[in-house]
């Protein structure tokens, strides 16, 4: 009988008639249970931001805004403040003690000259504090995560090739090259002079026509890559507490109290009380009280001098000479020749002022030269002259090493060194006339590779009163002020 | 007592219609006037004690010393804030002004009552004008937590007191303390007066600060501004020690017992403090910590309930109140010139400013209670008292008070002491008025040596 009537019906067995579920909600793979956590956790999530230790707060605070009252303020993001920010933090007693404020105009680097060096280290200088202070860069750099290494990070691994780096003299140097050796070997760096037979047996791929002696740089020389190294310091001052700020340094509030000279001149001696740091894109500042600053500002430490009035007095007086240092646009170019010196070619520096590094394993090189002083490059722009290339570097470069008169270049890029136009060295400690700024600036093309030893001098001329480890007394700001400049007597 | 208080409340039309050029020194002087006027307290002309122009007000050997002192710090304050309110517009300084007048007004009060009732409005009043100062003229974004930790402590404390209070009227029938003090013993033998008992007594120990309740003060005292610091160094923290002193007359017989884990966590909390203070990398935080160090001794001496603890509490509180406010204004001068407090990077100012090195000197070695000074006195009869109780308490009390001294030193030699860095080598010379102020502190501190008396309390 069931058989019967169902078999009266078979257009309506074969179309479904069209079934609404019970279910209001869409279906989903998950069972009862699943979806109970699910809503738990969406709850927790939300409760999370009610909780005490959450980060709301009912005031609409700008992110990133600096701390209204730090300790130390260093201005410059670059490897120099970040060195002295790690060194403050690693000499002082108790942990917390100093609240360290590094303020940095551009997170994204994209005109900072540590990353847009070469990175090349060296102790074949003339001056001794020179010659130190690389020494102790480079034992730091070789010993780097002993001094870096943040725990469950990753270990910094810097690339540092140790090929050393060669000097070339002509006829007319060959002295002075011979007394830098000697005051680099009696300051402790490992260097060695090179007839030029011995030159052409070492390095057969060069040209040695021209050249009466040469030094090589045996250890501790050679170059690395500077972000590798700038991260480092970055990662390891965050993790030792820190502040990073992105934002403009515009100005500051300072005291001032006006002394009478014995001539009857009025000096005015600035203590800054504020630094006023501008938020980015943005009119917004917020005045950090510090009682220390230090200015590692690079190429626009001058600026940030300007500021405080230093070089805007009387032309005759103290505070009439400017801060020295100012922005300088060197080029680098990458140049492949697949002919050219293999794994040992050194960092060579010719007489002629251009110089060669190799840049990793596939017959890239770096290659660059300095612009004579009435030549100098337009600095309001990062833009690469490659005319500079074709019509200087590489009659140069091919003349010293043949196999170069066939290469191309592949790219090319421009920074900034922070030209101290006074000597062309480092300028470090305090001025006379602003009682409370530490300059760590003007290191004119070497800042990179004196990095480490700046930033701890600094740390011990804040901290502990006076430099402990190496006297860089010389390179204070008085030999401006005096105008008696310590020049480093280079061959180039 | 009307002849300070009517003043005090005039200050406040002194400070709105002065000219502005004129603020400072009106209210400068006037304050000094009621100090000086409020001096006539200390001649007591009637035996039992009480100096009362009427039921509701008086004065007796125990408020005396502190109304005075709060009389005296006023001025004190006003000196101290000079300096930094100068730069804000003049509305804004007499709006600092007259909530240190209110301040005044509040203590004066709250010291002068004879109504538990009012004494607990006072208390509480007094929370306000300091709320206001922490959070507006503090230095630093952390002050609203500080100010939060300052108000919820306390309030969170005396909101039992309240309901306690309520309590004794309604089983007494009065809160006057004229009566109170020869009213029989209360009858107090179940749970509900145990908690009564700790009802009355927690607000007045999280104001002192007792260790485990102290963590606001720390906060309240490095954000606040100098006269912050200084009033409720002096006088905020002794409002909770004067009120405990009150309250403990109706407590017995329950506190011989109660009494225990506080007078225990107030030791204990001399030693931790003291080396927490050994630490310390911030100048007004070592102050701070050493605050609760001090008033922890005052509160086992308070506890103990011994004539001689009583005694030595109250000169200690003096004795405390004047040195802590010198400690702060001596740290505010180098706050102002070097605009750091950490001690590392202010460090070896003998050389740059040598008066002021005497200054710290003599505040150091009040703090660590050298003799003859009254510190000593008050501690010693604390810990005399203390001995007397329970010849355990040596032992902590001993401990503190060589820590006490550790770190009293350390903060002189530290600041003082040592090579100077190169970034302060030029700081502005001291100003008089500073000197003036340091003077005004320690004076009374030398001249209360020769006649402590004064200070005794009921034992005379």
């Amino acid at each position: 009988m069931w058989r019967r009537l169902f078999a009266t019906v078979p257009a309506f067995r074969a179309q479904k008639a069209p079934c609404r579920s019970f279910k209001s909600s869409r279906r989903s793979d998950k069972d009862v249970f699943e979806e109970v956590e699910d809503q738990f956790r969406a709850f927790r999530k939300k409760a999370v931001k009610a909780m005490p230790g959450s980060d709301w707060s009912p005031f609409e605070l700008t992110p990133g805004l600096p701390p209204e009252r730090a300790d130390v303020v260093i201005i410059g993001g670059g490897v120099v403040g970040w060195s002295i920010a790690y060194w403050i933090k690693r000499k002082e007693r108790t942990r917390g003690a100093l609240r360290v404020v590094v303020v940095e105009k551009d997170p994204t680097y994209s005109q900072a000259s540590t990353v847009l060096s070469c990175g090349g280290i060296r102790q074949q200088f003339s001056l001794k504090e020179n010659i130190l202070l690389s020494l102790e860069s480079a034992d730091f750099l070789r010993n780097i995560n002993k001094h870096l290494w943040v725990t469950n990070e990753d270990p910094v691994d810097l690339q540092f090739n140790h090929s050393g780096y060669l000097f070339l003299a002509s006829e007319k140097s060959a002295h002075v090259m011979e007394e830098n050796y000697s005051t680099q070997r009696y300051a402790g760096a490992k260097v060695v002079l090179l007839s030029p037979s011995q030159l052409k047996e070492r390095f057969p791929w060069m040209n040695t026509e021209g050249v009466a002696l040469a030094s090589l740089g045996l250890e501790n020389e050679g170059w690395f890559d500077p972000w590798s190294l700038l991260n480092a310091f970055r990662r390891k001052a965050l993790s030792m507490g820190v502040y990073q700020c992105f934002g403009e340094v515009t100005g500051f509030r300072y005291s001032t109290q006006i002394a009478e000279v014995a001539e009857g001149d009025f000096v005015d001696f600035r203590r800054i009380k504020c630094v006023n740091v501008r938020m980015p894109n943005s009119l917004e500042y917020q005045p950090v009280e510090c009682p220390v600053v230090v200015n590692a500002a690079g190429a626009n430490s001058g600026k940030i001098a300007a500021m405080l009035g230093i070089g805007l007095g009387p032309e005759e007086s103290v505070s009439g000479i400017p801060f020295p240092v100012e922005p300088r646009k060197r080029f680098a170019y990458v140049v492949h020749c697949p002919d050219g010196p293999g794994l040992d070619t050194p960092f060579l520096i010719d007489y002629s002022g251009v110089y060669l590094r190799r840049e990793g394993l596939g017959g890239n090189y770096i290659a660059g030269m300095s612009p004579e002083e009435t030549e100098e490059p337009d600095i309001s722009n990062l833009d690469v002259d490659h005319e500079f290339f074709q019509e200087k570097v590489w009659h140069h470069l091919a003349h010293r090493i043949p196999a170069f008169e066939k290469l191309k270049v592949s790219s090319a890029w421009a920074g900034f060194y922070d030209y101290n136009t006074f000597d062309q060295n480092g300028i470090l400690g305090l001025h006379p006339l602003v009682a409370n700024m530490y300059f760590a600036t003007g290191f004119s093309g070497h800042g990179l590779q004196q990095s480490p030893a700046v930033g701890r001098a600094i740390a011990e001329l804040i901290l502990d009163r006076g430099y402990k480890t190496i006297d860089l007394s010389a390179f204070g700001i008085k030999r401006i002020i005096k105008k008696k400049p310590i020049l480093e007597r280079n061959i180039v | 007592m009307l002849k300070v208080l009517i003043p005090t409340i005039m200050l406040f039309p002194t400070i709105w219609l002065s000219s502005s050029k004129w603020l400072w020194t009106t209210t400068t002087m006037n304050s000094f006037l009621i100090a000086f006027i409020s001096l006539t307290w200390l001649k007591w002309t009637s035996d039992t004690g009480w100096n009362a122009s009427n039921s509701y007000m008086a004065a007796d050997p125990l408020s005396t010393p502190l109304l005075v002192l709060t009389c005296w710090l006023l001025p004190l304050m006003i000196l101290a804030s000079q300096n930094h309110i100068n730069s804000e517009p003049v509305n804004r300084q007499r709006m600092y002004i007259t909530l240190l007048a209110s301040l005044q007004t509040f203590m004066i009060m709250a010291f002068g009552a004879t109504k538990i009732i009012m004494f607990y409005i006072m208390f509480e009043a007094t929370l306000i004008p300091t709320l206001i100062i922490i959070t507006r003229w503090g230095n630093q974004a952390e002050r609203l937590n500080a100010g939060t930790y300052f108000l919820f402590y306390t309030l969170a404390g005396s909101l039992p007191l309240l309901v306690a209070l309520l309590l004794l009227q309604q089983s007494t029938g009065t809160l006057s303390m004229l009566v109170l003090q020869y009213s029989d013993p209360l009858l107090l033998n179940s749970w509900g007066h145990k908690i009564w008992w700790a009802g009355c007594l927690i607000a007045f120990l999280v104001k002192m600060p007792l260790y485990g309740m102290h963590l606001w003060l720390p906060k309240a005292h490095v954000e606040a501004p100098v006269a912050g610091s200084m009033i409720l160094a002096a006088v905020l923290l002794k409002l909770g020690g004067y009120g405990m002193m009150r309250m403990m007359v109706m407590l017995d017989p329950l506190s011989k017992q109660l009494a225990y884990p506080f007078i225990i966590l107030a030791l204990w909390g001399v030693i931790m403090t003291g080396l927490v203070c050994l630490r310390q990398t911030d100048l007004k935080s070592l102050i701070a910590y050493s605050s609760v160090g001090h008033m922890g001794l005052v509160a086992g001496g308070i506890l103990i309930q011994t004539p001689w603890g009583f005694t030595g509490a109250i000169i200690l509180m003096i004795a405390h109140g004047l040195t802590s406010s010198a400690l702060f204004c001596l740290a505010n001068t180098s706050y102002e010139r070097t605009h750091s407090r950490t001690m590392i990077l202010a460090r070896g100012l003998q050389m740059v400013l040598p008066l002021a090195t005497v200054w710290w000197f003599i505040a150091n070695l009040a703090n660590l209670a050298l003799p003859p000074l009254p510190n000593l006195m008050g501690e010693l009869m604390i810990i005399t008292a203390l001995f007397n109780w329970s010849p355990w308490t040596i032992i902590i009390t001993g401990m503190g008070t060589l820590i006490t001294a550790n770190y009293s030193l350390y903060m002189f030699l530290t600041s003082q002491r040592g090579s100077i860095p190169e970034h302060i080598t030029n700081l502005s010379p001291s100003h008089t008025r500073e000197h003036l102020l340091m003077t005004l502190h320690l004076i009374p501190i030398i001249l209360l040596m020769l006649k402590p008396e004064l200070m005794w309390g009921w034992c005379n």
